[in-house]
């Protein structure tokens, strides 16, 4: 039997992403368009990564209104086997437990699945909650901020990059995995898939379809609420101009106050 | 496992009282990350009058026990087991989640470390509550007990206030270098109590298969931080930099845009997409000072900018400001440390 494989993804913003000009070294903030969140297409790559070396079928998923059709059969257009929209106007607004919630009841609605892949956050509110929540409903293993990963009867070995270190884990499927941003580099897409996807369509699923009540998800029913915007915190520094003439004043004042130590050890 | 359905809220929150910390460790020790949530812990639970309570899980948990109640505070509950050495995700978060059922705790907060957010994930899906990633900012309206959970917006220059005003416990996480750490205090009074936990086969499933712990610059930990930015215009810029940096016994930093460029590793970038840093020094050298840049950096002690533009965001965010040309600036301070401090400084 094939490996069932599920990627998650997530359409953000662009608009303000910084586009550093490889001439010049300067910023262009312009452009407001939507893209796959980056790490997404990271979990994308590491699934087909999977599929180059075993029999599998890759599943790209997402909550989201129907302008994400583009970039799922972009997905497609790469490799991924077929795609799945779950769209419902009462999905909006959701936190990150019910969108966990409804990923998570879409997946167990797909049937037998072994692995995973959801990046490890997004690049707009970048909660990385979605990963580590979906495996919590799903009762899966969990090998989140995973830089490169392996499957073999029926375990995945994944290499998780944390602050102390890098931990190679072991677990048995099924199992989440969540990959880090920029830990592979995304294949392109190719004309022949991309025809085969226009061909063969998205999956578009309602709450119905999944089974989930609508009222278990979308706004009224997430524990968070965002309640009011705030301006960044002011920090209060005394701003004082050093000129050039003055450098051996300012060192000595660094000294004199303790931030850098006369001598060394 | 968790049942899936809604999160639906307790019937009498009242019940729910105190602020709880998850502390975060490695090898047996605790994270600064978990000192600094400590000390964040220990100003809510003063402000409503309530008890601090700690959670910590390891392989031997009795020292960090201790140390967190020096740190401030009251009831410890420390979980020991040979399996629990290293992080594994669900035995952590079943723990975790049956203390809070325990304590029923008004609020919980982790350190946003990789492991605790995780962690927190799961947690607050097993216990079907609502969480704040990433918090700059943790307040509690006292009468009402609402935390206060302020984190950065996407992109622009504001914060927003997001609140759990019907579940509970009101959860949050952190990132490392976000609070300062709090003073010990060893006459301080607490309790600790450490658990000996046996866990099922099916809660050790993951299996930790190696561990290779890094030696590349962690530069959250670093008392001096120089940091370089677009104004650097070409990579060699960095060399300077490092100069600096190396004679001040520092690390090297960088805004985003060098990191985009691949000039140095992620590891580097300071930012609301990057690290949270709080240095004695931090020393901006050609970054503009966007909003995104100095939320990773405005718990420094001391900032200094250099700049060549006297009108530089950066500049109101800093305690000194030389204006030039970072390539003329530079070796300058360079020469006048050698000279004021003779030929190795290193940071108090
Ligand atoms: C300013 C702001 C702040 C917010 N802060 C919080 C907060 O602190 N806590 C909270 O609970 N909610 C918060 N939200 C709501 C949150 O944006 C949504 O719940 C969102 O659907 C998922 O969160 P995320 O983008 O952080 O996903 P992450 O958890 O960062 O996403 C990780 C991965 O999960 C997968 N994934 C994420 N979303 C989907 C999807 N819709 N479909 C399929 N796969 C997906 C992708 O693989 C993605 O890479 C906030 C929203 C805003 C606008
Ligand atoms: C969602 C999001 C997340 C982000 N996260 C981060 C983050 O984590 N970290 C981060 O840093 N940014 C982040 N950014 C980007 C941020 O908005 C800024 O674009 C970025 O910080 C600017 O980098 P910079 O200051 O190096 O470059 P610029 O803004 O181009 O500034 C260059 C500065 O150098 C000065 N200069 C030029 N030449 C010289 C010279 N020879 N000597 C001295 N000074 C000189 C100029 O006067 C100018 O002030 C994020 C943006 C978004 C939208």
């Amino acid at each position: 039997m094939a490996l069932e494989l599920v990627v998650l993804i997530k359409v953000v913003p662009d608009g303000k992403e910084v586009f550093v000009d490889p001439v010049n070294f300067t910023l262009n903030r312009s452009m407001a368009t939507n893209v796959l969140n980056p790490a997404d297409e990271n979990a994308l790559e590491a699934a087909l990564r999977i599929k180059d070396e075993h029999d599998a079928r890759i599943t790209v998923m997402t909550m989201a209104p129907p302008f994400a059709e583009p970039f799922l059969l972009e997905c497609m257009s790469r490799g991924a086997d077929q795609a799945v929209l779950i769209s419902d106007r009462a999905v909006a607004g959701s936190d990150t437990y019910p969108t966990s919630l409804t990923v998570a009841a879409a997946i167990k609605h797909l049937g037998k699945v072994d692995i995973v892949f959801a990046g490890e956050k997004t690049s707009d509110s970048s909660t990385g909650h979605v990963g580590p929540g979906v495996a919590e409903f799903l009762e899966a293993e969990l090998a989140s901020y995973s830089r490169s990963c392996r499957y073999e009867d029926g375990f995945v070995t994944a290499e998780r990059v944390l602050e102390e270190g890098v931990e190679v884990v072991k677990i048995p499927t099924p199992a989440v995995v969540t990959v880090i941003t920029d830990s592979n580099i995304p294949r392109r897409a190719t004309l022949r898939k991309k025809l085969n996807a226009q061909k063969k369509g998205i999956i578009v699923w309602s709450l119905q379809d999944i089974g989930l009540p609508s009222d278990w998800v979308g706004l009224r029913s997430s524990p968070t609420v965002v309640k009011k915007m705030l301006p960044f915190p002011a920090i209060e520094r005394k701003g004082k101009v050093i000129g050039l003439d003055m450098m051996d004043d300012f060192v000595k004042e660094l000294v004199d106050t303790g931030i850098i130590r006369q001598g060394g050890n | 496992m968790t049942e899936m359905k809604k999160a639906e809220p307790p019937q009498d929150i009242s019940q729910y009282k105190g602020v709880m910390v998850y502390l975060d460790s490695f090898n047996n020790s605790l994270t600064r990350a978990a000192l600094e949530m400590v000390g964040a812990g220990r100003k809510m639970a003063d402000k409503t009058n309530e008890k601090l309570y700690c959670a910590v899980i390891g392989g031997s948990t009795k020292a960090m026990a201790q140390e967190a109640g020096v740190h401030g505070c009251d009831e410890v509950y420390g979980f020991d087991s040979k399996d629990l050495a290293m992080y594994r995700s669900k035995p952590f978060s079943d723990i975790l989640a049956g203390l809070v059922n325990e304590k029923k705790p008004n609020i919980l907060i982790v350190p946003g470390s990789k492991n605790g957010r995780d962690l927190a994930a799961r947690v607050a899906v097993k216990v079907r509550s609502g969480l704040t990633a990433d918090c700059m900012d943790l307040d509690v309206e006292p009468d009402t007990r609402i935390l206060l959970a302020r984190r950065p917006d996407y992109g622009d220059s504001t914060m927003s206030e997001i609140r759990c005003e019907k579940h509970r416990p009101q959860m949050a996480t952190s990132r490392p270098g976000t609070f300062a750490t709090p003073e010990p205090d060893p006459k301080r009074k607490f309790q600790v109590e450490v658990r000996e936990i046996k866990l099922e086969a099916n809660q050790l499933k993951e299996n930790i298969v190696s561990f290779n712990q890094k030696n590349e610059e962690d530069i959250t930990g670093s008392k001096v931080i120089v940091s370089g930015g677009l104004g650097m215009g070409k990579p060699e810029g960095l060399e300077l930099i490092r100069k600096l940096a190396d004679l001040l016994g520092g690390s090297v930093g960088v805004s985003r845009p060098i990191a985009d460029l691949g000039w140095i590793s992620r590891e580097h970038q300071v930012g609301q997409t990057g690290e949270t840093v709080r240095p004695n020094l931090y020393i901006a050298a050609g970054i503009s000072g966007q909003p995104q840049h100095i939320v990773g950096m405005m718990g420094s002690k001391v900032v200094v900018s250099i700049n060549k533009d006297p009108e530089a965001e950066m500049n109101k965010n800093a305690d000194y400001v030389i204006i030039g040309d970072l390539y003329e600036v530079i070796p300058k301070l360079i020469e006048s440390i050698e000279k004021v401090t003779g030929a190795n400084p290193s940071p108090a």
